[in-house]
């Protein structure tokens, strides 16, 4: 408000302008911002209120990792605004994209599910190789999704007989322990042999 | 004559970038030549491929590739001699080759293996030859072992249901049976040997494996 005083009722009220140059409406005008002024200055103050606030103006700064974490905890306001064609894109992609559980692979005629488990505690990848995926470690990977050092997958494979071993930390080759039927692999190793059952009886 | 002529130029071309990938290029003029003189003699060339790529991966030398692949044809060779010695009806697919092949790789003898296959009818002899050659990995005697197959065969079991024969001779021995007991409680209930149902979820998350482009 003060900023759209006149700079002569302003000049007037600083004493830089004789009041005696003001029109009649001028005087009148700087007569009542006087009591006004004065009225105020009448004010009650609130006892100790001078100490409390220059108490938490002098109050030494906190360090910034507990203003850090004050307003990590304090809660802040938070505006979200959106269109409302956005939101129901939105709810549309989330539908799209949704699919629910993933359902079980349909199997062929002559196809089985093997289950390929094996236990290397100390191990950082595991990989089951065979003739199903050309010998290659990085085609089927086992898992140890809680950590206990016991990996395994399940793989779709034709039904008959499959030679296989694991790769350990990509380079480690290893015959299954647990496989019981072995052949030499006419590479000085032997490939563990796996019979794989058609899900759908012949 | 000319389509044959065709495949057999074809067919060292399609397993070229397979095989050059994956294969040192030292070990390829002699897998290519085995190769060529399989599909010459109808024999399957992918198990040739297969065990190529597979010394590949393990980082063979060449020249052990070259003898392993080498290997491999003359099991084929020898796996399809015996099917045609046993009478079982041909042409014969690559899985009943392997087959054969694989049984005779598991310590199963010739004769073992011709008597299995000429009594197996109508289908593979794949589960049979498995059957036998797990029986006798659990320490069966191979002429017994054989027996107790043909005889499952008889009462009109097949396929993967012979595999469940082989299951029920060893949980007999796991209950304390000697093997000529285990044998003999098997033959005694047959056909009705229990089957091993896939557990369920077992199909939950399994997945087909990638082959190479």
């Amino acid at each position: 408000m003060i900023h759209d005083l006149d700079p002569r009722i302003h000049g007037a009220l600083d004493g830089e302008l004789d009041r005696a140059a003001l029109t009649p409406d001028e005087r009148a005008l700087v007569e009542r911002l006087d009591a006004a002024a004065r009225a105020l200055s009448g004010t009650p103050v609130v006892p100790g209120l001078s100490r409390r606030v220059m108490g938490i103006i002098r109050r030494p700064l906190a360090s910034p990792v507990a203003r850090f974490r004050r307003w990590l905890t304090s809660p802040q306001p938070v505006t979200l605004s959106l269109r409302p064609v956005y939101s129901l894109v939105i709810v549309a992609l989330a539908v799209v994209l949704w699919r629910g559980p993933v359902p079980a692979p349909m199997l062929g005629a002559h196809e089985g599910v093997a289950q390929f488990v094996a236990r290397f505690p100390e191990a950082h990848s595991v990989a089951v190789v065979g003739a199903f995926n050309d010998w290659r470690p990085e085609a089927t990977p086992l898992a140890d999704d809680d950590h206990d050092g016991v990996w395994d997958a399940r793989v779709i494979l034709p039904a008959g007989q499959h030679e296989y071993m694991f790769v350990v930390d990509g380079e480690r080759w290893v015959s299954d322990p647990l496989a019981g039927r072995y052949v030499d692999d006419g590479f000085g190793r032997q490939n563990a042999v796996l019979v794989v059952r058609p899900v759908r009886s012949e | 004559m000319t389509p044959l002529l065709l495949l057999l130029l074809l067919l060292p071309q399609q397993n070229d970038g397979r095989l050059a990938e994956h294969v040192p290029a030292a070990a390829l003029p002699g897998v290519h030549a085995i190769i060529t003189r399989a599909a010459q003699d109808s024999l399957p060339t992918e198990p040739l491929v297969e065990k190529a790529l597979e010394g590949g991966a393990k980082g063979a030398s060449p020249e052990m590739i070259v003898t392993a692949v080498g290997a491999e044809e003359a099991r084929l060779r020898n796996a399809r001699d015996l099917l045609r010695r046993a009478g079982a009806p041909g042409p014969y697919g690559t899985r009943e080759l392997q087959s054969v092949s694989l049984a005779l790789a598991r310590g199963l003898p010739d004769r073992i293996v011709a008597e299995v296959v000429g009594s197996v009818k109508d289908t593979t002899p794949g589960f049979a030859l498995h059957a036998v050659a797990d029986l006798t990995a659990h320490g069966f005697g191979a002429d017994s072992s054989a027996a107790l197959i043909v005889a499952a065969l008889g009462s009109g079991l097949s396929g993967q249901r012979l595999l469940d024969v082989a299951a029920a001779a060893d949980r007999e021995l796991q209950r304390g049976s000697t093997r000529p007991q285990a044998l003999a409680r098997v033959r005694s209930i047959l056909p009705a040997v229990p089957s091993q149902p896939l557990p369920p979820g077992a199909m939950q998350g399994a997945t087909r494996p990638k082959r190479s482009p």
